[in-house]
């Protein structure tokens, strides 16, 4: 009834072959655009600069992330550290004079290039090993940084970013920083959507079943892991850069531990690998949760009259966040964007459930 | 009931989406005065963040259960940030929304990225102890106030007293200064190295890996340096491994100091009796006999209206947050002597906080005054050792080697200004 597929017949293959075929699907997706684009004009600053700012910078990494674990099967533990790499590089390059346009790439081609050298560790180990590689690279990268005074900005260890333009608009509002975010957002975006119908994506997804086999078939898995790490760090340092500029506006090593490697993992994990959509909401549910569930408790301690000790209340919605992952991962494995597809596959058809899909 | 994939999600999404529908809150007092107190009780700093919330929310009580100050009520909302930078920049701008005047998030990674937001919204973002050493040069960062010494000036204070023990001269001297190896224990070194040109004393500085619970590799080699005076600098769990380790390698307890972060609970893990003589900066008194303590103790506590364990009540980090909650208070009054009727706005609050004079708090701190130019306070603390059940003060309140900590303040706030711009 809503998707309305009856009488959608494709006469040509561009038709068949188009990123969304549906009708349906399309209005939705120019719909969210138009919500977002629209949202600093209702929002409050408080929801754009709290939540939907840090919303759009994550889930931009974790789109990242996701290529290389569900687009090529290769595990990174050390996330983070490409981001930290892109972000003390364009930084650096800020500060000296350099334009944020070129000190964006700038940043993503040094993440890419030291990311695809740790990378080249997927060229021998699988799985687990991997793992412990990618996360000796946080290390290292963490280390390097905060014992190299020139890199990480003397005894306080903190590099203040300067004002800055993009195209000619000065980055320091609200409403700028939102929209450069989101720019760079719907590019990432579209290049996911888009890589899984290249040769490219096929390539990765060949790599990611059984790397021997994709080697039998003609693929050469030396050039498509490269390739994978490459690119997923090239956006990792890129969005290492809109993270510095837009959010933090002052980096210091400790942002880029271990703990954010985690938590983009835990949004590629729990969203679901390998899909668009489902960074979006993993990293909808790992950022906020917490801050939603703090407030709950708050809002239940001050306004039901209800005493809890500050510790209690500090630490129940840990307990309750990670209840939620577990939950989530227990009853959909597949993650939050396997929920939407079930939503969705449900109406494709409603209300005649017999229907064939 | 069991548990099915349809209950779970729906029960999720309904739980979630509560706080939009549910009414807010409505305050019927017309003359608050908000503070937001977003700390970090559950990733790294925990029982710290925790006594020092409770002095400060004690002394709020007090002051409030008084009838509040100049006609105002305190209001602070105390949320956990867990040191996750969403998620404090989320409780940074609620407070805002919510008309907040000032800012204590008692975390340095927090502070660094609050600190463009709060010079830029006007808010007052107190530092204390931790955030941005070069903030205490109020002309370059209005906003940002410490309220109390920093880590260059107890730098400055220890080795101050070290000379005195020295009567004067630590000319050959040779001072180990044992830190944990982040921006946070490398901050004093600058100081230090100063330092040992000025007084000519071998500074011999050994870093271990953070997080510090396992420094035994370290300490040996410093008692192999044969030192004669020790500095541990650390956080956390690294404090009380340092001085564990310092006890089991034999080194004198009463050449041994540390930075504001050494307290009773510490002493607790320690062993109460092994490290007794050790020493510590204090940045207000400790123990029960100061009189806004014992006021809490008779009006807040005595009453049942005590925010936690009255055991904590008095100890180092709860005597902390009274202090940062006592300079608050007085930030408020002489805000509204200045202007009586308001409006409550940031540069309201600000104009009182740097107009704190000579400010003791009936003997609690060290006499404070706070200017447009110094944020700091005046760079006053003392040194107190370990008796085996409490600090007692080894000295008087004093300051030193400002000199020395103002030019390094300088030097990194100079550098601040020339980026902002």
């Amino acid at each position: 009834m809503f998707y309305r597929r009856t009488g959608i017949r494709h006469t040509r293959y561009e038709q068949e072959r188009q990123l969304f075929p549906l009708h349906f699907d399309r209005l939705l997706i120019l719909l969210v655009l138009f919500l977002l684009l629209a949202a600093p004009l209702v929002l409050d600053r408080f929801y754009l600069a709290g939540y939907l700012l840090p919303w759009l910078i994550w889930s931009s990494a974790a789109l990242g992330l996701n290529l290389l674990m569900g687009g090529a099967g290769q595990i990174h533990l050390g996330y983070g550290a490409v981001m930290a790499i892109g972000a003390y590089g364009s930084v650096h390059l800020v500060r000296a004079g350099v334009p944020l346009e070129i000190a964006m790439i700038a940043g993503g081609l040094l993440s890419a290039a030291i990311g695809m050298l740790f990378g080249a560790a997927a060229l021998r180990v699988k799985g687990i090993y991997l793992a412990m590689a990618t996360l000796a690279m946080q290390y290292i990268v963490d280390f390097v940084i905060s014992q190299t005074p020139a890199i990480s900005g003397g005894t306080l260890a903190t590099l203040q970013v300067p004002p800055v333009r993009f195209l000619g608009i000065s980055l320091r509002g609200d409403t700028e920083t939102y929209y450069f975010a989101l720019g760079v957002c719907i590019v990432i975006t579209l290049f996911m959507l888009n890589v899984g119908r290249t040769s490219f994506g096929r390539a990765l997804a060949a790599v990611r079943e059984k790397d021997y086999a994709a080697q039998i078939l003609g693929v050469s898995t030396f050039k498509y892991k490269l390739l994978a790490f490459w690119v997923s760090s090239f956006i990792g340092g890129a969005v290492g850069s809109v993270l510095a500029v837009c959010y933090l506006r002052a980096i210091s090593p400790d942002q880029f531990h271990i703990e954010l490697s985690i938590q983009i993992l835990a949004m590629v994990i729990v969203g679901g690998l390998g899909s668009v959509l489902g960074p979006f909401f993993g990293a909808a549910l790992i950022l906020f949760a917490p801050i939603v569930l703090n407030n709950l408790m708050g809002f239940a301690a001050s306004s039901l009259g209800i005493n809890i000790p500050i510790d209690l209340r500090a630490h129940l919605p840990l307990v309750a966040y990670g209840a939620l992952v577990i939950g989530f991962l227990l009853y959909e494995p597949l993650g939050l964007a396997k929920i939407y597809g079930n939503i969705r596959n449900y109406l494709l058809v409603w209300p005649f459930r017999h229907a064939q899909r | 009931m069991a548990v099915n994939r349809r209950i779970f999600v729906s029960g999720t999404v309904a739980t979630l989406a509560a706080p939009a529908i549910l009414p807010r809150r409505a305050f019927a007092q017309d003359k608050v005065v908000r503070f937001t107190m977003a700390q970090d009780f559950t990733r790294i700093y925990t029982f710290v963040t925790s006594e020092y919330s409770q002095g400060q929310r004690d002394y709020f009580t007090l002051i409030n259960e008084r009838g509040g100050v100049a006609g105002y009520k305190i209001l602070a909302e105390v949320s956990d940030h867990a040191n996750d930078l969403p998620r404090a920049i989320e409780a940074y701008e609620r407070g805002k929304r919510e008309g907040a005047v000032l800012c204590d998030p008692l975390s340095t990674p927090v502070a660094r990225a609050l600190v463009p937001r709060a010079l830029e919204d006007k808010i007052n973002l107190i530092t204390a102890f931790s955030g941005r050493s070069d903030a205490a040069d109020g002309t370059v960062f209005p906003y940002v106030l410490p309220l109390s010494i920093n880590y260059w000036t107890q730098a400055g204070l220890i080795l101050d007293y070290f000379r005195q023990q020295e009567k004067g001269d630590l000319k050959g001297k040779k001072i180990v200064f044992v830190h944990i190896d982040t921006p946070f224990g490398k901050e004093p070194l600058p100081i230090l190295q100063v330092l040992s040109q000025k007084l000519s004393f071998e500074l011999l500085p050994f870093p271990y890996t953070p997080p510090g619970n396992d420094q035994s590799a370290i300490w040996p080699q410093v008692r192999r340096a044969r030192p004669d005076y020790v500095i541990f600098w650390g956080a956390g769990v690294g404090q009380t491994v340092a001085l564990t380790e310092a006890i089991r390698n034999g080194l004198p307890m009463n050449k041994v100091s540390s930075s504001v972060w050494l307290s009773e609970s510490d002493m607790e893990v320690v062993g109460k009796d092994a490290a007794k003589g050790v020493m510590k900066v204090e940045p207000c008194a400790s123990g029960r006999d100061p009189k806004p303590i014992k006021d809490i103790l008779a009006e807040v506590v005595g009453k049942g209206k005590g925010a936690g364990p009255e055991g904590k009540v008095g100890t180092a980090y709860y005597n902390y947050g009274v202090q940062m909650a006592a300079l608050m208070v007085e930030g408020v009054r002489k805000a509204a002597e200045k202007a009586p009727n308001g409006p409550v706005t940031g540069p309201w609050l600000n104009e009182g906080l740097t107009a704190i004079a000579n400010f003791t708090a009936d003997g609690l701190l060290p006499p404070t005054t706070i200017t447009k130019e110094d944020h700091q306070g005046g760079g006053q603390g003392r040194i107190s050792r370990w008796d085996g059940a409490k600090f007692v003060p080894a000295t008087d309140w004093f300051a030193a080697n400002q000199d020395i900590v103002w030019g390094e303040i300088r030097k990194y706030s100079e550098e601040f200004k020339k980026t902002g711009k």
